[in-house]
C-alpha cells in the first residue's frame, strides 16, 4: 500500500500531514490533560509539580495541562468498612458471606487467660483528603493492624464471660477511642465512626461445653418443673382425699347418733308402755319376738324335755331335721 | 522544507531529552530525596515541588517521607513462666535522616530486614522477661470487675447458693506493667539501634497474641472442664430441687391424710360417745327391762341363722302339753 502511493506527491503532503497530525495530538492530549471530574462522595487533592496546591469539590475543574498539575480524587464522603474474622464474599439481597474462618485474625486471648473468637467490623470515613494521600504508606493494612491490635488488647483485658456478654458496648467504644487517638497520631486522616462487635464465640473446641451450660440450666429447670408437677399433681388430690376421709367421719357419726336417737326413741315409748302394764307387755314382746324369729324356720327339731334317753339323729350333713 | 523540519524534529527530541534527563524532577508530597553527584551527598529534598539538578551528573535517590507500616512474622516465644505463645507485632516507622538512611541501608528491602532483626530481637527479649499475663492484660481493670456469671435461675429458691456453686474461685494475680507498657519497652530497645540507621520506629504494636498449639489444648481442656463443672452444678441443683419437691410432697401428703385421718376419727368417737351416752341414758332407767328388750333384739337379728334344735323347755312351748301352763 505504502509502496504504490508515496513517490508522486511526497514532499509537501507529508509535511502538512505531520503538522496536522501533531497538533490533533498536541489538544487531543491537552484536552484530556487539563480537565477532571470530582464526584459527589469525593475530594480532589491537585498537585502542581507535586505539590500541594488545593482541594477541589465536586464538579467539573481545570488543571494545567501535561502532568504539570495531577489530580488524586479521594472518597472523602463515603463511610468505608473492613471486615475481621469473616468476610463478605457478595453483598445484596441476599449477602453471601465467607465459609472459611480467620482464626489469624478473630481467636485471641482474654484477661483469664481463656480463648476467645471474635469477629468485628469497624467504619470510618477519610477527613482530610491530604494526609490521607500523604502522610502514611499502605494505609489500609495500618488502619487493619491498629483495629486488630486495639480489639486485642482489650480483649485481654477482660474476663471471658464479660467479653461474650456484658462488656460488648464497652469494648466498642474503647477500641474506637484508642483507634482515633493511635490513627491520629500517625495523621493517617480517618475517622473511626464505629467499632461493632458481631460474633463473639467460645473458640470451635469448646463450643460444645458452652452450650451445655445452657442445656444444664434447661435441665435444672425442667427437673424443678417435673418436681412441682408431681407436687401440684398429688397434694390437691390428697387435699381431697382427706376431706372425702372427714366427711365420711362425719357421716358415720351422724348415723350413729341417729340410729342411738332412734334406738332409744323406739325404747323410751315401749318402756312407757311396758311401765303401765309390765307383765303382759314382757310376755307379749316375748311372743312377738319368738314368733318372729321361728316363723321363717323349717326343719327345726324339738326335742321333748321328758324323753332324756332319745338321743336326736341329725344330718349333720346337709338336710335339717333328725328323726321323723 | 525537508532540513527545516529534520532539523525541527531533531530540536524537540533534544529538549525532550534533555528535559528528561535533568536538570528538572518532580518531587511528590509525601516524599523525600538525595541528590547524589558521583555517590557524594550534594542536597537533601524534603519539600514537594519542582527541583533542579545538574544534568548527567546528578543522581536522585528519592525515599518516601511517610509513615510506614512494619509487619514482621509472627514468633513463637515463651514467657517468663515458660508459656510458649505466638506473638504477632505490628510496627510503624518512618525515614527521618535520608543521608544516613542511604549510606547504612540505601535500599527499602535492607531496611526492612534490618528492622526485622531489631523489632523481633525486641520483641523476644521483652516477652521472654515478663509473665504471660503481663502481655496479654493492660490494665488491672479485672480485677475491679465483678465478673460473676449471670445465670438464668430462675425464681428458684437457693439461687444464691447454686452461684456461689457453679463459679469457680476467681482471683486474679496484680499485673504490673501490661500491655501498652511492654510494647512501650519493645519500643524503647528497638529505638536504640534506629538512628544509626537513619530511621525512627514510631510504635510497635502487638496485633495479636495467642496460645501455641499444645498450649490451646490443654487450655481447651480447662475451659470445657470449667464449663462441665457449672452445668453439673446446674444439674445437680435442679435434681435436688426435685427431690426436695418431691420430699415436701410426700410430707405434705402423709401429713394431710393422717390429720385427716385423725379428725375423722375424733368425730367417730365423739359420735360414739354421744350414742353410747344416748344408749345409756334411756336404758339406764331400768335395768331389768334393758336386758329383756336388748336380749330380744338381739334375737331377732341373730337367731333366724342359727341351725336350731329346741327344747320343749323353753317359755314358749309351756303350753304345748297343758293348757294351763305348766
Amino acid at each position: 500500500m505504502a509502496e504504490r502511493n508515496i513517490t508522486p506527491i511526497r514532499g509537501p503532503i507529508k509535511a502538512a500531514t505531520i503538522v496536522v497530525i501533531v497538533a490533533i495530538v498536541a489538544s487531543a492530549v491537552l484536552l484530556s490533560t487539563s480537565f477532571f471530574m470530582v464526584d459527589q462522595t469525593e475530594q480532589a487533592v491537585v498537585l502542581t509539580f507535586g505539590k500541594y496546591t488545593k482541594t477541589a469539590e465536586a464538579g467539573l475543574h481545570f488543571k494545567l495541562p501535561f502532568g504539570i498539575q495531577k489530580n488524586y480524587n479521594v472518597p472523602t464522603q463515603v463511610i468505608q468498612s473492613e471486615q475481621f474474622g469473616f468476610r463478605t464474599l457478595q453483598a445484596g439481597r441476599q449477602t453471601v458471606y465467607d465459609d472459611r474462618s480467620y482464626p489469624e485474625e478473630s481467636v485471641m486471648l482474654t484477661g483469664d487467660l481463656n480463648i476467645v473468637d471474635v469477629e468485628w467490623i469497624i467504619q470510618y470515613r477519610i477527613n482530610d483528603p491530604v494526609a490521607w494521600l500523604f502522610n502514611a504508606d499502605d494505609r489500609d493494612k495500618t488502619i487493619r493492624d491498629i483495629s486488630q491490635s486495639a480489639i486485642n488488647l482489650l480483649v485481654g483485658d477482660r474476663a471471658i464471660l464479660d467479653v461474650l456478654g456484658p462488656a460488648r458496648t464497652s469494648i466498642e467504644e474503647e477500641a474506637r477511642i484508642f483507634m482515633n487517638e493511635t490513627l491520629s497520631g500517625y495523621g493517617l486522616g480517618i475517622q473511626i465512626i464505629g467499632v461493632r462487635l458481631q460474633n463473639i464465640v467460645p473458640p470451635q473446641g469448646v463450643q460444645a461445653a458452652f452450650e451445655d451450660v445452657n442445656k444444664a440450666q434447661q435441665d435444672m429447670n425442667r427437673l424443678i418443673n417435673e418436681g412441682k408437677e408431681a407436687y401440684n399433681r398429688e397434694i390437691p388430690k390428697a387435699r381431697g382425699e382427706a376431706d372425702r376421709i372427714i366427711q365420711v367421719a362425719r357421716g358415720y357419726g351422724a348415723e350413729r347418733v341417729n340410729v342411738a336417737n332412734g334406738d332409744v326413741a323406739r325404747f323410751k315409748a315401749v318402756y312407757e308402755e311396758y311401765r303401765k302394764a309390765p307383765d303382759v307387755t314382757r310376755d307379749r314382746l316375748y311372743y312377738e319376738v319368738m314368733e318372729e324369729v321361728f316363723k321363717d324356720a323349717e326343719g327345726v327339731t324339738l326335742i321333748d324335755k321328758e324323753l332324756g334317753n332319745f338321743i336326736p339323729l341329725m344330718n349333720l350333713g346337709g338336710q335339717a331335721g333328725g328323726t321323723r | 522544507m525537508k532540513k527545516l523540519i529534520a532539523g525541527l524534529v531533531i530540536l524537540v527530541v533534544l529538549v525532550v531529552t534533555l528535559l528528561l534527563m535533568g536538570p528538572f524532577y518532580v518531587l511528590d508530597e509525601g516524599q523525600q530525596a538525595l541528590v547524589l553527584r558521583f555517590g557524594e551527598v550534594q542536597k537533601i529534598e524534603t519539600e514537594a515541588g519542582l527541583k533542579f539538578k545538574s544534568p548527567f551528573l546528578d543522581n536522585v535517590v528519592v525515599y518516601s517521607k511517610k509513615v510506614l507500616p512494619w509487619d514482621g512474622e509472627a514468633q513463637r516465644i515463651p514467657t517468663k513462666e515458660q508459656q510458649f505463645i505466638w506473638v504477632d507485632v505490628t510496627a510503624r516507622w518512618r525515614i527521618i535522616d535520608p543521608k544516613v538512611f542511604y549510606s547504612s541501608l540505601t535500599t527499602m528491602d535492607r531496611a526492612f530486614g534490618k528492622l526485622d532483626d531489631v523489632i523481633d530481637g525486641a520483641v523476644r527479649t521483652v516477652v521472654t522477661s515478663n509473665y504471660l499475663r503481663e502481655a496479654v492484660r493492660n490494665t488491672n481493670g479485672i480485677l475491679q470487675v465483678d465478673a460473676a456469671e449471670a445465670f438464668d435461675t430462675g425464681d428458684a429458691e437457693g439461687a444464691e447458693a447454686l452461684q456461689e456453686l457453679a463459679l469457680a474461685e476467681v482471683s486474679y494475680e496484680r499485673i504490673d506493667k501490661g500491655r501498652r507498657v511492654l510494647a512501650q519497652e519493645m519500643l524503647e530497645i528497638a529505638r536504640q539501634l534506629a538512628p544509626e540507621y537513619g530511621i525512627e520506629i514510631i510504635d510497635i504494636i502487638p496485633r495479636q497474641i495467642r496460645y501455641s498449639d499444645e498450649l490451646t489444648e490443654s487450655v481447651y481442656k480447662r475451659m470445657i472442664a470449667e464449663r462441665s463443672q457449672i452445668a453439673q452444678a446446674f444439674r445437680s441443683f435442679g435434681e435436688g430441687k426435685k427431690a426436695e419437691w418431691l420430699g415436701k410432697l410426700e410430707n405434705e401428703q402423709r401429713s394431710i391424710l393422717s390429720k385427716a385421718y385423725e379428725t375423722a376419727e375424733g368425730i367417730k368417737g365423739s359420735a360414739d360417745a354421744q350414742a353410747t351416752r344416748i344408749y345409756a341414758e334411756a336404758y339406764g332407767r331400768d335395768r331389768a327391762f334393758f336386758d329383756f328388750w336388748r336380749a330380744l333384739e338381739s334375737y331377732k337379728q341373730t337367731l333366724p341363722k342359727f341351725d336350731k334344735t329346741l327344747s320343749t323347755d323353753m317359755d314358749y312351748f309351756k303350753f304345748m302339753y297343758s293348757a294351763r301352763g305348766r
